[in-house]
């Protein structure tokens, strides 16, 4: 990427620097936007020469739409320039594993078809996001060495549900419960990879809303206190335009001083972030364009924008 | 009245923890005795409630002035599976094993579904003691739906799968040895040895020890998943659905709707939260700013006007405004419990 300085730290803008990673990971509440900002990152990352993809979890797919795609169906689908996006619910993931491990076909389908499989995929806590992990791993590291390089990096659009610090905590979790043995060395292996910020990138997508603002200062707090790093960027998305000022005795209507007061809101919620994090953060605006290919498009050069600054990188 | 249950579900995001408060609020405003229900309410919101933390062992009463009763619990995981064990574990000492356990501590601390799993078993709690006429639960956030609802279902299932029945055999004998391994001599330390290698001896006791403790507890739990299901499906239990405005919600809601329909809960109404006003519609202008106001307007038209019509009329669609604050003192919400009232008719 860029040269070095004098003391040999790389120099690069803030996208730059989150692109170097194996693994960015988009989290947030539901409802804030997480999945266009993953999406717009994704695009602005493969426009810089990285070959990236964008992974999705939820079984309800809707990534493909804001890339003007096909649904993924558990495949890779190429998006166009340097970005693929491959939609993998955990379940599909853990099926894998058991078809790789017992490779007999008659085996693999009594195991995946009994239904003490279904029950201790579905119950056991913490195995899905550690399969989500696991699966991460082996595409930016390749298989045995042959499709190394396939990937450079992969944008995880993590699950909505409760506090996204729970993915990202699992590894940890199951390396506390399972010290040794192959699943301890895989959870170990993984629990590095997660608190390794020069591997692992964590985005936190938020509203300038008071919950939303709230959630990411506590997951800011767990991602301190569990995993002792922090995240790499804070995207404040969904702001309401600033109006102009009003001219003399030209009164409002109703619904002007609504979107004046909610970007009174929004103000005072960022102002209540920067107190509590003073690392990078992007700021977009709400924009009039439905969810969808053109709102990305729309974003892009904000986003890009918005983390132009120069930023000192890890050596 | 008949005692009542009302679930308030949603996506994330959609503001469900206020609502569940306001059609609390409306519901004590009506002279009945209320609970609230709720997982994660905003700072602000607990403040003017006046339910801080002590709220996380026990019902706290809201002052809110009203002729009903209206009360207000939090649900936290961990509190509410130590205090099932402790009042079902059969003695101190059972007790005190299972709160000790390594593998408990993770299970019911730091892992996802505990949660909702507890919420029920809460709501159980709740139900069968019967102080409130009404009881309104927020439920936590989650894209699946009923994952919330079938968490009991699921952690039964798990606890009931081989893994249970593995783990519930006597393993190991007073040593802390493989029971068996002893008697096998160098294939039992071999098999031992390979066991230790793959998972971890220490894990296998961990659990073996967790999932025999908990043995006495169990049919306990699996008696009131049950019961909890048929909660759900009685007469006196509605579902409100919550949802986003403008039209990128409309699948997620008919979502909602679609699952809760499959699994026989009975839907009420759907509340369209957050709706930008038509006001802005009309305001002038050409700048981005006013151009983006008008667009929030007619987007969240559109949504309305189509889930207007997949619901088809089979659900009342109540529709709630834009406030230009999150209402969290007892005069905003009060607003809200106004336009929430008609929520309560009939249930």
């Amino acid at each position: 990427m860029k040269a070095g300085r004098a003391d040999g730290k790389p120099v690069g803008s803030l996208l730059e620097e989150l692109g170097r990673r194996q693994l960015l990971v988009v989290t947030g509440k539901g409802g804030v936007g997480k999945s266009v900002v993953a999406a717009t990152l994704g695009r602005l990352l493969a426009q810089r020469g990285r070959r990236v993809l964008l992974l999705e979890v939820d079984p309800r797919e809707s990534l493909h739409q804001l890339l003007g795609v096909d649904p993924s169906g558990g495949e890779v689908v190429e998006a166009g320039g340097g970005l693929s996006l491959q939609n993998l619910p955990p379940r599909r993931v853990l099926d894998d594993v058991v078809r790789e491990h017992l490779r007999l076909a008659p085996l693999v389908r009594r195991v995946l078809n009994s239904p003490v499989y279904h029950h201790f995929v579905d119950g056991a806590p913490g195995l899905k996001e550690l399969a989500v992990l696991g699966h991460v791993q082996r595409l930016v590291q390749g298989w045995g060495g042959r499709r190394r390089g396939h990937t450079d990096l992969v944008v995880l659009d993590a699950p909505a549900t409760g506090h996204s610090v729970s993915l990202l905590a699992a590894p940890r979790v199951t390396a506390g419960v399972i010290p040794h043995g192959p699943f301890g060395h895989m959870a170990t292996e993984l629990a590095e990879l997660v608190a390794d910020p020069v591997r692992c990138g964590v985005v936190a997508v938020t509203l300038a809303e008071e919950m939303p603002v709230q959630e990411t200062l506590e997951l800011l707090d767990l991602l301190r206190g569990r995993l002792s790093r922090d995240p790499q960027l804070v995207v404040v998305n969904g702001l309401y335009p600033r109006l102009a000022p009003r001219r003399q005795g030209a009164s409002r209507r109703n619904g002007v001083e609504l979107a004046v007061r909610r970007r009174r809101v929004n103000d005072a919620e960022l102002a209540r972030l920067r107190e509590h994090w003073r690392g990078p953060l992007a700021e977009l605006p709400m924009l009039p364009l439905d969810r969808g290919r053109e709102l990305v498009s729309a974003l892009a050069p904000l986003l890009e924008e918005a983390l132009a600054d120069r930023v000192e990188g890890r050596p | 009245m008949r005692r009542s249950l009302l679930v308030v579900v949603g996506s994330g995001g959609v503001g469900k923890t206020t609502l569940a408060a306001a059609i609390g609020l409306a519901s004590a405003r009506r002279g009945h005795d209320t609970l609230v229900m709720t997982f994660d309410p905003s700072l602000r919101l607990k403040d003017s409630l006046g339910v801080g933390d002590e709220a996380r062992a026990q019902e706290v009463e809201v002052a809110a002035g009203t002729r009903g009763r209206l009360c207000a619990s939090l649900l936290d995981a961990r509190q509410t599976f130590d205090r099932l064990v402790q009042r079902y574990a059969p003695d101190p000492a059972a007790r005190d094993r299972i709160l000790a356990n390594r593998f408990y501590d993770h299970l019911s601390g730091s892992l996802a579904g505990v949660l909702e799993y507890m919420a029920v078993e809460r709501l159980f709690e709740v139900a069968r003691e019967g102080r409130y006429d009404r009881v309104v639960l927020d439920t936590p956030p989650t894209r699946q739906a009923l994952d919330f609802l079938e968490a009991p279902q699921r952690i039964v299932d798990f606890l009931d799968s081989g893994a249970r029945r593995i783990a519930l055999k006597p393993w190991f004998d007073e040593h802390g040895r493989l029971r068996g391994a002893s008697r096998l001599g160098l294939i039992g330390r071999n098999i031992e040895a390979f066991l230790d290698r793959i998972v971890g001896l220490e894990l296998l006791r961990d659990m073996a020890e967790f999932f025999q403790a908990f043995g006495p507890l169990y049919e306990g739990f699996r008696t009131r998943a049950a019961e909890v299901q048929s909660l759900l499906r009685a007469p006196g239990t509605g579902f409100i659905l919550v949802a986003g405005p403008g039209e990128e919600h409309v699948p997620d809601t008919m979502f909602f709707a679609r699952k809760l329909g499959e699994a026989g809960l009975r839907l009420g109404p759907v509340v369209v939260n957050r709706v930008h006003p038509k006001e802005l519609g009309s305001v002038d202008g050409e700048d981005e700013a006013a151009r983006l106001l008008r667009w929030l307007a007619e987007r969240d038209r559109r949504g309305l006007a189509a889930l207007r019509s997949l619901l088809a009329g089979r659900h009342r669609l109540v529709e709630v405004p834009l406030l230009p604050e999150e209402p969290a003192d007892f005069a905003s919400l009060g607003d809200l419990a106004g336009l929430l009232d008609v929520l309560l008719d009939g249930s």
